[in-house]
């Protein structure tokens, strides 16, 4: 009985990896073919379709903006996230419910319907679309995410610990950034990472508000719209290691360590 | 300690970020002037900009845009002067022009002499004697298919798009206003007569080809189909679809059936509000020299004839047979330019369509 | 007296730590959202916006059974896509929970939702190559003799149904096993005491407890599945439109923005309806 439940289990969950894992298998596999259609079947093993995306200068001048646009929104995000916990989790504000659910809000909302706010908004007053306004796009999105992963993880051991570096002295800000921050660094990081690899990948709002200097999720969408390619699978695979090392820098920055706070 | 080790990686982190993203950049671009052009995909080849770019010392920023109706919600969420050059349907310049969008082309710098006289189309690209564009590409939406799974035969006739014999196998290509001419010239309508009466007729057309067709779809998705195996016929397709892909695939083929196919042309002229004229109109020369057609012509993104005779002397053999260039005065013949519809009409067009692909 | 200023003042001192989030959220977020629900009262005709204000859209929306339609679908696929993904990853993260030795158990999650990181809009496009009819789905089922044509699964409802499953399942997996592992043993050994079978164990006292895990990941499954464009405009061939689709068609086509507004108005509403409904479990402030 014991026997039949494992073997269901291991038949399950193999069954659903093969599921999970096959689109990323196939395309992985496709970006070596050796011919101009990444289609069955397999001709040859040939590395020229990483070649070629790296002296695309146009794919690489995309990889650059959405490494750009990821980083500085990812920490904007972070930094009014963790303002606004700290505010909120450490004095009473009237209406604190109403404003953690209005920061909190954006997350229940279409990211289409984000843009296409933007688009008219900025749109309406004449301010040119760029890197920046997809930036202030991801800032709303991925604020929510920050804060409340921040917010989640402030609790009431740490006051004790502000209370005591007051007591011996410490300004206001010396609290938060020398005792604070350091206590909540892995949530930080963790919110960080988090809406870094949401911006990285993120389309509908990047496509909106962008001009002549657009993200890697926008670049692709294009090349897909102009002809079958191994290219695309090529920059698709390159996506994922990017992406596998980000989560594995993530996994020893965050996880790695020790967490005191716990 | 910890706490200090973590600031230390995150340092580290975002310094290799930094230089990440610093290394990932283009070349610093020591360009003296910019140049803004809204264009269609077949332009975003660096073969065909960058020799421009070189040549000048420019830098020209590329916009690329899919029908004329996302192309002027585009310039509408611009500010004058954000744009120099546009790349438009050919059938759609005077409706551009009349806006005010498009400014006045002097003469001197279009090489009428050397176009293909059927695709000058003079009536379209100017008013009162004024040029404001000039057609710099063109091609068919007509029929390509496999012609290892079909008969060819089968492929001279319209009809057979909407008769059960490929059922299941056909690609409808999304994009309303040539497949509006195609089903149009099926029904022995010529696609400058297309009025809103004739809609109820084609939408209905439309309505048996959906039931038949496998997908309705772009390019690509098209294209992965055919590939595929999944469809043997792209209606709507040519030689914009399947030459990119003839060199792996000589089964692809394509072919303008009796009742005729739907001819497309791409303009390009220059912002009337344009702020850097004089570039502008360098770039349009460059695009119409015989360099910049061939180039244009085999763009990665996709083939089609250039307009500029003259671009045979800088193709090869291969490619200008896989452009079938020595065909053109039949294909010319037989072929008839997109529908000109105004706002109205438009309209009622996308509603059909709409209705179709949700039918 | 001085503690009043000092109440003030340090109440002057949070605000300052609030106030930027809350500023940015009401001036992109709140501000472009009630200029959106302006403009949706607007008209457009031709290639003229009319600035007067009327609920044309809206009648026009659900006046038009081919736009209206667009509503029904994608209410539909993202039911059933909600459904299926709910009952295919309760399983996965069940096992990762519970047969998976605990050492391993991160590397089977991580696993689990690795693919999460390839790019969104390739992972659709490579759907398109599995589910084609040389792809390896139709070549492994035909080999194996279950099938003697290729199925024609790609430019279908049940390819966008797919592509979504596969995305919702690593989301689902992650938030369902967050739940489990905080479940405390305790519970299943008093129902064990108190006689329960297997089954019952699961069902009376298990299941309830995750059910909140499950809302808040079904919820965000709704939310991202009903609001996404990509997908099915990749996947669906074109054989039905929905809400998305619908709505990017009016501002690429026509620059309709008061259309494009309404309909996302339409979205909004019907999101927000979701969330009253399982308002009770969700707590996504807290969680």
């Amino acid at each position: 009985m014991k026997a039949l439940r494992t073997i269901l289990s291991i038949a399950y969950a193999g069954a659903i990896y093969v599921f999970i894992f096959l689109p990323v298998v196939v395309l992985v596999l496709f970006s070596f073919q050796d011919g101009r259609l990444p289609v069955p079947p397999l001709q040859g093993v040939t590395l020229h379709w990483y070649g070629e995306i790296f002296s695309d200068s146009r794919l690489m001048s995309a990889l650059a903006n959405s490494v750009l646009v990821a980083v500085v929104s990812s920490g904007i995000s972070c930094l009014l996230g963790f303002l606004a916990a700290y505010g909120l989790a450490r004095y009473t504000l009237p209406a604190a419910r109403l404003q953690r659910a209005l920061i909190i809000a954006p997350m229940t909302v279409s990211t289409l319907i984000i843009g296409l706010g933007l688009l008219s908004l900025f749109g309406a007053l004449g301010i040119f679309r760029s890197l920046w306004t997809v930036g202030i796009g991801h800032v709303v999105i991925n604020l929510p995410l920050c804060f409340a992963i921040i917010y989640g993880s402030m609790g009431a051991h740490q006051v004790n610990v502000e209370r005591a570096a007051r007591d011996l002295g410490a300004g206001e800000w010396q609290v938060m950034l020398l005792v604070t921050v350091p206590m909540l660094m892995p949530s930080i990081l963790a919110a960080f990472f988090l809406a870094l690899t949401f911006s990285w990948d993120e389309f509908i709002i990047a496509f909106l508000l962008s001009r002549f200097d657009v993200t890697l999720p926008v670049e692709i969408w294009s090349m897909l719209r102009s002809g079958l390619n191994p290219k695309t699978n090529a920059i698709g695979s390159v996506v994922f290691l990017v992406s596998i090392l980000l989560l594995l820098v993530m996994e020893l920055l965050v996880f790695r360590k020790p967490r005191r706070a716990s | 300690m910890i706490s200090r080790s973590l600031g230390t990686s995150l340092r580290r982190l975002l310094l290799s970020t930094a230089f990440a993203t610093w290394a990932f950049s283009p070349s610093p671009v020591l360009a003296a002037e910019e140049l803004n052009a809204l264009v269609w995909c077949d332009h975003t080849d660096a073969a065909l900009i960058e020799p421009f770019e070189k040549a000048n010392n420019v830098k020209v920023n590329l916009k690329e845009y899919e029908g004329t109706g996302a192309g002027l919600s585009i310039i509408e969420q611009s500010q004058p002067g954000d744009w120099d050059v546009l790349v438009v349907d050919g059938v759609d310049v005077k409706r551009v022009a009349d806006m005010g969008i498009l400014g006045e082309l002097p003469a001197d710098i279009v090489p009428t002499s050397d176009i293909f006289p059927e695709v000058v189309m003079a009536e379209n690209n100017s008013k009162d004697g004024k040029i404001y564009a000039v057609t710099e590409k063109f091609g068919y939406n007509t029929i390509s298919y496999n012609k290892d799974k079909v008969d060819p035969a089968d492929m001279e006739d319209l009809s057979i798009f909407w008769s059960d014999k490929y059922k299941g196998r056909i690609a409808l290509y999304d994009y309303y206003i040539p497949m509006i001419g195609l089903t149009g010239l099926a029904l022995d309508k010529k696609t400058a007569d297309l009025t809103e009466d004739d809609l109820p007729a084609i939408k209905e057309k439309l309505f048996e080809m959906k039931a038949v067709a496998r997908q309705v779809s772009d390019v690509v998705a098209s294209q992965t189909a055919l590939v595929g195996g999944e469809v043997d016929i792209i209606l709507g397709g040519g030689e914009w679809v399947t030459a990119s892909l003839a060199k792996e695939r000589p089964e692809f083929d394509w072919t303008v059936p009796k009742q005729g196919a739907v001819r497309w042309t791409q303009s390009i002229g220059v912002f009337a509000d344009s702020e850097k004229k004089d570039l502008a109109q360098k770039f349009v020369q460059y695009i119409l020299s015989p360099e910049g057609q061939a180039r244009l012509a085999t763009s990665s993104c996709y083939w089609g004839m250039p307009a500029n005779s003259k671009a045979g002397e800088h193709l090869d053999e291969q490619q200008k047979a896989a452009l079938r260039w020595d065909e053109q005065p039949e294909y010319l013949k037989n072929t008839q330019l997109y529908p000109v519809v105004d706002a109205k009409m438009d309209a009622a067009m996308q509603d059909v369509w709409t209705e179709m692909l949700q039918h | 007296m001085s503690t009043l200023t000092h109440e003030r003042a340090e109440r002057r001192k949070a605000w300052g730590f609030v106030l930027p989030a809350l500023l940015w959220t009401f001036a992109f977020f709140v501000v472009p959202f009630i200029y959106m629900a302006a403009v949706s009262l607007w008209t457009r005709q031709g290639r003229e916006t009319i600035h007067s204000w009327t609920l044309d859209n809206y009648l026009n929306f659900f006046g038009k059974p081919h736009l209206l339609q667009a509503l029904f679908n994608s209410l539909e696929v993202t039911v059933i896509v909600t459904v299926i993904s709910v009952i295919l990853a309760y399983p996965l993260a069940w096992i990762i929970a519970e047969r998976v030795p605990r050492r391993f158990q991160r590397l089977a999650l991580v696993l689990s939702i690795l693919p999460f990181w390839t790019s969104y809009v390739i992972r659709s496009y490579s759907w398109l190559l599995v589910l084609s009819d040389s792809g390896p789905v139709n070549q492994a089922l035909v080999w194996t003799g279950v099938i003697d044509t290729p199925l024609a699964l790609s430019a279908t409802r049940t390819a966008t149904v797919i592509g979504f499953v596969h995305f919702f399942v690593m989301l689902l997996t992650l938030t369902i096993y967050a739940n489990l592992v905080q479940l405390s043993p305790n519970y299943r050994r008093a129902a064990a005491d108190l006689g329960a079978g297997g089954l019952q164990t699961f069902w009376h006292i298990i299941l309830p407890l995750t059910l909140p895990g499950i809302m808040v990941g079904a919820f965000l499954t709704f939310v991202l599945c009903i609001g996404d464009y990509i997908t099915p405009q990749i996947l669906g061939g074109n054989n039905e439109l929905l809400l998305p689709q619908v709505i990017m068609l009016q501002l690429g086509r026509t620059a309709n923005f008061p259309m494009a507004a309404a309909l996302s108005l339409v979205l909004m509403a019907v999101v927000t309806i979701a969330y009253l409904l399982c308002a009770r479990w969700l707590k996504i402030e807290r969680a």
